[in-house]
């Protein structure tokens, strides 16, 4: 790393140190129960960095944001990722960019100010009960009408969709045999009439829901990028998505550290061995997304090299939780926080089959590491 | 071009000039190991010492481009005693300008090598005129060809860097089989007495071994580099079913595989290159290089099938060293041990 960046690091360390105490625990304690939805106090935590300026590290001046790259933005994403606070996720990530990227003036200007503001959270509405990995076949319908368009059908697995304030939707605009060359990307207001949740509680205590779309109207101007052409503009937030893979696998490790510190095992050989492991495959964690970062400070855009970060994130962390509670043996059946490492680890084991699965299965991942890295044949 | 593609493309040319399986195979059956006209023109050509000092009759360049040599070596899976020789120059050139006569030997072409056994399983205590080993007998590389014998080992508190003289060495050494195609020798080194050495404080000790490592680390990286690159080849030549079996999901994900093992490696010794002041960043590249490199040989096996088995196939090689060199490293267990220690005991390696 250079030396601005060391730098970097010591002023945003330094700003996030003299935050109010009470804030970053209470942020906190809701982002390690449920990551994916930034409540109550994750709001207030993001609003306080919008104000600050700290939201938008790598976003261009122009749109309001520190204007610095990608390896900074690396850096930001990987500190609150230790510190197990929020980051501005999908949001600040994915959309704000591709907006950048695909939408008009006018969209820019009506949301882009807000993202970075901390004042608006976007729930991502790709998947369907018949669309999961095969997202092409999606059916939700948008359906031209005037100068709007009416939109029916069924999204699942929207994780935030009770706390979000937009949906970012994915409809079909054309024929369903047209696959992804007949889908169009929308952004629709939460609140708007006939647009009904229903939550689906997982085994990790993360919600995610089932959003239900009925007659849903929406003005021409909600459209993103060009009718039937929504694929392209869904794929580009995808690859923004992709490269969020940070190093919460070190704080799950040092969950597992003080659990052996307090238990006195610290120097025991076989938790020695099985740690010294995990902390080799922490540090190349680190080094996968920090390659990934720098390829995009480069001009150039990590493909395979964003599947390897991903794949290597999930199964790290699934990893860590997994042999950590074979090391803790018969007291890791108690769960919550009276438990071993505070239940961090049984709790982390039960979310973990997520991110293995979750933005584009592992398997899709190492199929693009052989056909797009090796040239592979499909 | 950068001066490290530059370099690459020098090493990797020349070795492909000669190098290919068969050359190999023919090595390993011969008397020596090696061909000793060949390490007349790897000096002539200077790549044997690239990080001694210009003063000194060397290169003058930095550990990086030590790796880079190494690294086509690796890829090569080429055996001779440059390895050991770059390692045995990296811990004398430790020594503050002590061994500046024998880096200067090393840099007219002597072969050398380097007695550090990984797992600290020889020790040395100060007696009249010098320092006394005792400890099992180790195994070294090319013991029997170097002509300069460095030796790095704890002495209490500290550890001392020596010389071990042909005639000190004189009814100790006797070759062995080696698993791979380079040469080994045991040397019984208890009682022996090494008179030209200094003490080094341990911190001294670890950053010269960090470096030896990293060398190693590199070749592995470059064999990890070849192995894909003919495995990945190799599923897109070889058909079954009426596809290539690059085709087959299965295929491709061991593929993919290979190719995360591989960039972890080469990422954490680049890495480690450039925090050279930071010895567990260099340990953590060691254990992951070898990690992959032994990972990526057993999947291309399965790859390759029969094929891949034969001695007709270079790919015997890569599985063999690959082995062989992580064997190398000193047993698995100690090594995380240490890891463990550094990394997660003193939070060592990370910005965090």
């Amino acid at each position: 790393m250079k030396a601005e960046h060391l730098e970097f690091l010591g002023e945003l360390r330094a700003y996030l140190d003299a935050l109010d105490p009470d804030l970053v625990a209470a942020t906190r304690a809701e982002h390690i129960a449920d990551a994916m939805q930034p409540r109550v106090n994750g709001r207030r935590f993001l609003a306080r960095l919008g104000a600050d300026g700290w939201l938008g590290v790598s976003w261009p001046a122009e749109y309001g944001g520190q204007g610095r790259g990608p390896v900074e933005q690396w850096l930001f994403a990987e500190e609150l990722c230790d510190r197990r606070l929020p980051n501005g996720l999908l949001t600040l990530n994915a959309i704000g960019p591709t907006l950048m990227a695909v939408g008009t003036d006018e969209q820019k200007a009506e949301f882009l100010p807000r993202i970075i503001a901390g004042e608006l959270e976007f729930a991502i509405g790709y998947s369907e009960p018949d669309a999961g990995s095969d997202l092409a076949a999606l059916r939700t319908r948008a359906r031209p009408d005037g100068d709007a368009y009416v939109i029916d059908g069924q999204k699942i697995w929207t994780t935030g969709a009770t706390v979000a304030t937009h949906l970012w939707l994915a409809a079909r605009t054309g024929e369903q045999a047209d696959r992804h060359r007949g889908i169009s990307m929308f952004i629709l207001p939460m609140d708007a009439p006939g647009i009904e949740i229903t939550p689906i509680l997982t085994q990790g205590g993360e919600q995610t829901n089932t959003v239900f779309l009925d007659n849903v109207r929406v003005p021409a101007g909600a459209r993103i990028g060009a009718e039937n052409e929504g694929w392209r503009v869904l794929t580009t937030a995808l690859n923004y998505e992709r490269m969020f893979y940070h190093n919460e696998p070190r704080w799950e490790l040092r969950q597992l550290r003080d659990w052996a510190a307090s238990a006195g095992l610290l120097d025991d050989p076989v938790v020695a061995e099985t740690m010294g492991e995990l902390a080799v495959d922490v540090e190349i964690c680190r080094l996968f997304a920090q390659r990934g970062a720098q390829m995009l400070a480069d001009g150039q855009v990590p493909y395979a090299e964003a599947s390897a970060n991903k794949v290597w994130w999930s199964e790290l962390r699934q990893r860590i939780c997994d042999t950590g509670l074979d090391l803790i043996g018969e007291a890791g059946t108690v769960a919550g926080p009276t438990g071993p490492a505070h239940g961090h680890l049984e709790h982390g084991l039960r979310s973990s089959p997520v991110w293995r699965f979750g933005g584009g299965t592992n398997e899709i991942q190492l199929d693009i590491i052989a056909q797009r890295g090796l040239g592979m044949p499909r | 071009m950068t001066a490290d593609a530059l370099l690459a493309q020098a090493v990797r040319g020349w070795l492909a000039d000669f190098v290919d399986n068969t050359y190999l195979n023919a090595q390993e059956a011969s008397a020596d190991g090696y061909e000793s006209t060949r390490w007349d023109q790897l000096r002539d050509l200077g790549w044997h010492a690239v990080t001694i000092p210009d003063h000194l009759g060397g290169g003058d360049a930095t550990l990086a481009e030590a790796c880079v040599v190494a690294r086509e070596i690796g890829r090569a899976a080429y055996a001779s005693p440059l390895l050991a020789t770059m390692r045995a120059t990296v811990v004398a050139s430790g020594g503050a300008g002590y061994f500046d006569a024998l880096v200067a030997r090393i840099a007219a072409g002597a072969p050398a090598t380097l007695v550090a056994p990984p797992d600290r399983t020889v020790t040395a205590t100060p007696v009249a005129g010098g320092f006394r080993l005792a400890g099992e007998p180790v195994v070294v590389e090319w013991a029997e060809v170097a002509t300069e014998v460095v030796l790095l080992v704890p002495a209490g508190g500290d550890w001392v860097v020596g010389v071990l003289g042909r005639d000190a060495l004189d009814g100790r050494v006797s070759a062995v089989p080696s698993v791979d195609n380079e040469r080994i020798a045991r040397v019984a080194l208890h009682g022996a007495v090494v008179r030209e050495a200094v003490t080094v404080p341990a911190s001294a000790a670890r950053l010269a071994l960090a470096g030896a490592n990293l060398l190693r680390a590199s070749l592995m990286v470059g064999g990890c580099a070849d192995v894909l690159e003919r495995t990945a080849r190799y599923a897109t030549e070889r058909v079954q079913f009426g596809r290539p079996i690059g085709g087959f999901q299965a295929v491709r994900h061991h593929l993919a595989r290979m190719v995360i093992a591989t960039d972890a490696a080469r990422l954490m010794v680049d890495d480690a290159l450039e925090r050279l002041a930071e010895p567990a960043v260099a340990e953590v590249a060691s254990f992951t290089a070898a990690r992959s490199y032994v990972e990526l040989v057993l999947t291309s096996a399965q790859v390759h099938g029969a094929v891949g088995t034969t001695t007709e196939h270079v790919l015997h090689h890569h599985f063999r060293r690959a082995k062989a060199m992580r064997s190398r490293t000193g047993t698995r267990a100690l090594r995380l041990r240490e890891l463990h220690d550094a990394l997660v005991v003193h939070g060592e390696a990370s910005q965090w």
